[in-house]
């Protein structure tokens, strides 16, 4: 079901204007969270927090600190928004947070644009043919 | 007075609790951040985020000066990590940028392979999950796991070494909050292989304070320079920093004459590692990773673990 009137959640990983979410629904209230359990736990300095916080600073985005599911979750109810959209994480840490607000709402996960756009998945395991694979499609765009 | 941090603005109301949009400088940026987050430790880094700054560190990248000067800490690396990190911006962004500047293939083959590792060490974690937090192998140093300490040693986390080079990399660290990759693997050597303490101690420790810090890239290559993600572990001499860093910390280092990097690869070897003849020419080891993947839904498909990925020398 597409989602009539989102809010927009921005992850640490997507602080930027190619954001799949932002892109797809400029106009929508949109939140930024800082993670304090993560901030906390892994000993985040300030140097970090600035850094974030300059970034979303740039971004039409609400700022607010706290447990990023319950504030995501509280913003979707002060918008009464239908869902929540977002873009796709990598961090598990974002993944776990972004399945407990799929418990409260529907949660869209849209992919960012990719590094490299691969017919099928590359072999990992080494860097050289994971490369051997990426390497001549990344070149087809130059 | 300190630039603006810049801010675009909102069309809806605030409510209470909402962080300030509206900074006067960042001195005000600084203090909001010690007010509202106590338990984070120092001050801001000269190192700006937000678009304006991510695009002057981009139009400034040079593909052609890269190639050759990227392993000096004076070389031509772009800085762009922690915008990359944090998809301030993209790396397809990125790439097309290089694209741009570059007449040939040749001219930025390097710079377009080295965003590679940053697709890479992603779809590694895509794949891993939470297991790039344990080491993926066995060391191939000779030396039990267990012998390595499990804490920081003081005199590295606060940057009393006496090492001119380390403790300089540890300011840079502790106040920039970004390293030289260069500097990341001299650092990280150090830790693990001269003070014996596992690499997860150290890896850690970065993460506390790298603006770029990303999980995967750092816990992966701190992994790889351990050897429980490489066929043997990464080590350095005198000679190699003193050239990469053009001779900057040794000229004035206190510990000149008992530099613990002085020597040859092969002295070093034998005074680094329990079982030298055999960390020239480890086979591969493959474990299945037992670890699933917390989140599931996107997840490619999981593949046995594979190993022997690195960051590049
Ligand atoms: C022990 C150790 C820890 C590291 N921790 C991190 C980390 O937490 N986050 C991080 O982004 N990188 C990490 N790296 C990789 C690398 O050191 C940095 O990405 C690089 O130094 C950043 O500087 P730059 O932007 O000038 O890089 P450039 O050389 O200019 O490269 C351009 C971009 O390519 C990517 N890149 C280049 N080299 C690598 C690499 N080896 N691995 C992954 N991406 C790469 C980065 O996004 C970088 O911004 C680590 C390396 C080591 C050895």
């Amino acid at each position: 079901m597409t989602l009539q009137r989102p809010i927009i959640w921005v992850h640490e990983e997507a602080l930027g204007s190619r954001n799949p979410a932002l892109l797809e629904q400029p106009d929508r209230p949109a939140i930024f969270v800082f993670d304090t359990r993560w901030i906390r736990e892994a000993c985040i300095s300030r140097k970090r927090l600035g850094f974030l916080y300059e970034s979303a600073l740039d971004l039409p985005v609400t700022l607010r600190k706290g447990d990023v599911a319950r504030e995501v979750i509280a913003f979707v109810e002060r918008h009464q928004a239908d869902g929540v959209v977002s873009s796709l994480p990598v961090d598990p840490r974002l993944e776990r947070i972004a399945e407990s607000i799929e418990q409260h709402c529907q949660l869209d996960l849209l992919a960012p644009e990719q590094f490299v756009d691969m017919p099928r998945p590359p072999r990992l395991g080494r860097f050289s043919r994971y490369w051997r694979d990426a390497e001549p499609v990344v070149w087809e765009g130059f | 007075m300190p630039p603006r941090p810049s801010s675009t603005s909102i069309s809806w109301p605030e409510k209470p609790g909402d962080l300030p949009r509206d900074l006067s400088d960042r001195s005000e940026l600084d203090r909001l951040l010690a007010e509202q987050f106590p338990e984070a430790g120092g001050r801001l880094s000269p190192l700006r985020g937000g678009r304006d700054a991510a695009e002057k560190t981009l139009s400034l990248i040079d593909p052609r000066r890269y190639t050759k000067s990227r392993n000096h800490l004076k070389g031509a690396v772009t800085g762009l990590s922690p915008y990359i990190r944090h998809g301030v911006l993209s790396l397809a962004e990125v790439r097309d940028a290089v694209f741009q500047r570059i007449r040939s293939r040749d001219e930025g083959s390097k710079l377009i392979n080295e965003l590679g590792w940053r697709d890479f060490w992603q779809r590694m974690w895509r794949d891993l999950g939470d297991g790039i937090y344990d080491s993926r192998e066995e060391l191939k140093t000779g030396h039990d796991p267990s012998s390595y300490a499990r804490e920081l040693p003081e005199d590295i986390r606060s940057g009393r070494t006496g090492l001119a080079c380390m403790d300089g990399f540890q300011s840079e660290l502790t106040t920039r909050g970004w390293l030289h990759n260069h500097a990341r693997m001299w650092m990280a050597a150090y830790v693990v292989h001269w003070r014996k303490v596992h690499w997860k101690a150290g890896a850690d420790w970065f993460l506390e304070h790298l603006l770029d810090g990303d999980p995967s890239s750092n816990h992966l290559s701190w992994q790889w320079v351990a050897s429980s993600f490489s066929h043997k572990p990464y080590f350095f001499n005198k000679g190699n920093l003193e050239r990469f860093s053009d001779g900057q910390f040794c000229r004035t280092c206190s510990s000149n004459d008992c530099c613990p990097f002085e020597g040859s690869y092969e002295q070093l070897e034998d005074q680094l590692f329990a079982n030298q003849g055999a960390i020239r020419d480890v086979p591969a080891r493959r474990h299945r990773n037992p670890q699933q993947r917390s989140g599931g839904r996107q997840n490619p498909k999981r593949s046995g673990q594979a190993a022997m990925a690195r960051p590049k020398r």
